[in-house]
């Protein structure tokens, strides 16, 4: 299983690194939504960095499925599901290792984002050094979620809006223990519960991607 | 013969238990010291909440479970699951407004970001969401499968949802005027009437599903019968 | 009093139009 997944993940990367759909249109999308996150609080309160996590996070909400939905479109190219199912891949590893590749591009993506709120939402570095692992943890979380929720959308035409309805309830819990625990990395308080939260939504993902995914890919 | 006779009962049962608890709750039971008359949404609103989140959400969930489980994989199973869970848009839209007509004269607004009124409204979203996906694949057997880890990875997200939205409630204010807890002595007839109210909008639920259900069947029927009958006059044009 | 009967009546009047829903589509043959 492991195996398949770090095959799987190595391919996604690979495919990532090749077309950099990720540098040119990800990226970008996600630096101007945070300028949009700062502009919608008015000219007043722009530069309240009390804001910060959550706008962090709203905005990497949303690139995130822009990119689970990039996921998805990976594997139906011509010639990739036909030599996942040709090669009996265990569907558990590829969910592992398409979760793990989502992750990574999360990622980076993620500290981009994260620069670009300590520039211009004013969070304060340090801060966000402290929140770097629950950041992390969250994005790790929010991939293999979404990687559940782009295979149970995949294919036909609706899937673009039929994703984020389906995902962003259950990024809701996550946007909350993630903003939270950047929160008190900032100003201090509660720690322990969000990590309680994420730990929990992780181990129910990883869980359900493992014992279901094949059920997803049955034809 | 039990079965039957427990099948027809269902619907003439229910409606007394409601009739009798529209009458107790709105003429005979007392108003609370406190609250005043608004107690009297204590006949309503906890007992359409509780079929809303446990009842109607727990017999699609269960369902699902079913049909994800081979032995029992089936597409009755897989109807079941659909009907319950659109009951359940209804009455989680019902909690929510019963909950928000409580909260305006308690709390002064409509929506004070309560910790379990927001958790219900994301549960909402999450049922309409299984609603959408319904719509979105006419294969059943793929449509089956897709809602049916949908709804696991819903009801797994319940506890999550809940807990996430009530500390981020909780923990920075303690007891303030928005906890949602509305801790009340129920006794006598108040007691008798709340456990009324919990059966007869339970047994709604089961009526409503019944309903729901066959009408179900029904569209499947038709919906093959019509395309027999398109694929037979197809025929004899002799497009095949 | 208002709220409770507003109360009242969504609930009950709510589950009353679903109920009706079912039937009407029912009969109309599309469900």
């Amino acid at each position: 299983m492991i195996r398949v997944a770090l095959l799987v993940a190595a391919k996604d990367l690979r495919i990532e690194l090749r077309s950099r759909v990720l540098l040119w249109q990800v990226v970008p999308f996600g630096v101007m939504a945070l300028l949009l996150s700062g502009l919608a609080l008015g000219p007043d309160h722009a530069g309240n960095s009390s804001a910060g996590p959550g706008l962090f996070y709203l905005v990497t909400l949303f690139v995130a499925l822009l990119m689970i939905n990039r996921s998805q479109a990976i594997e139906g190219t011509p010639g990739t599901k036909a030599s996942i199912a040709t090669l009996g891949l265990d569907p558990a590893g590829v969910f592992l290792g398409k979760s793990l590749a989502l992750a990574v591009e999360l990622w980076v993506t993620g500290l981009v984002l994260l620069g670009g709120a300590v520039l211009v939402l004013h969070t304060a570095l340090h801060g966000a050094l402290v929140a770097l692992p629950s950041i992390l943890v969250t994005l790790g979380a929010m991939s293999a979620a979404g990687t559940l929720y782009g295979a149970i959308t995949a294919g036909g035409d609706g899937s673009a809006t039929l994703l984020p309805v389906l995902t962003l309830p259950a990024f809701a819990p996550l946007l909350i223990a993630g903003e939270r625990s950047f929160s008190s990395a900032l100003h201090g308080g509660a720690l322990w519960e969000w990590w309680v939260i994420l730990a929990v939504a992780l181990a129910a993902y990883l869980a359900v991607g493992i014992l279901l995914y094949g059920v997803l890919e049955e034809s | 013969m039990m079965k039957q006779l427990s099948q027809r009962l269902l619907g003439p049962v229910t409606l007394v238990l409601l009739a009798l608890t529209f009458w107790l709750g709105l003429w005979i039971t007392p108003p609370d010291k406190i609250q005043g008359n608004l107690v009297r949404l204590l006949y309503v609103h906890p007992a359409v909440a509780w079929v809303a989140l446990y009842v109607s959400f727990g017999t699609a969930t269960i369902a699902s479970a079913l049909y994800l489980w081979k032995r029992t994989r089936s597409f009755v199973v897989d109807r079941i699951a659909y009907c319950a869970m659109e009951v359940s848009v209804v009455f989680i839209g019902l909690t929510l407004i019963t909950g928000s007509i409580w909260g305006r004269p308690t709390w002064g607004v409509w929506w004070a970001w309560d910790a379990r009124l927001t958790s219900t409204a994301i549960l909402g979203v999450l049922a309409l969401g299984y609603l959408a996906l319904r719509r979105a694949n006419d294969d059943p057997a793929l449509r089956a499968r897709r809602s049916a880890v949908f709804a696991i990875l819903s009801a797994i997200n319940v506890p999550i949802i809940h807990f996430s939205v009530q500390w981020w409630k909780t923990l920075h204010q303690g007891a303030t005027v928005f906890t949602s807890t509305r801790t009340l002595l129920v006794h006598g007839s108040m007691a008798w009437t709340l456990l009324i109210s919990f059966l007869g909008f339970t047994l709604l639920f089961f009526w409503l599903l019944r309903a729901r259900y066959r009408l179900e069947v029904q569209r499947e029927t038709m919906t093959s019968a019509t395309l027999d009958e398109a694929l037979a006059s197809r025929r004899s044009e002799g497009a095949f | 009093m208002g709220y409770v009967a507003a109360g009242y009546a969504f609930a009950f009047g709510g589950l009353a139009l679903y109920a009706l829903s079912i039937w009407w589509r029912g009969r109309r043959g599309h469900g």
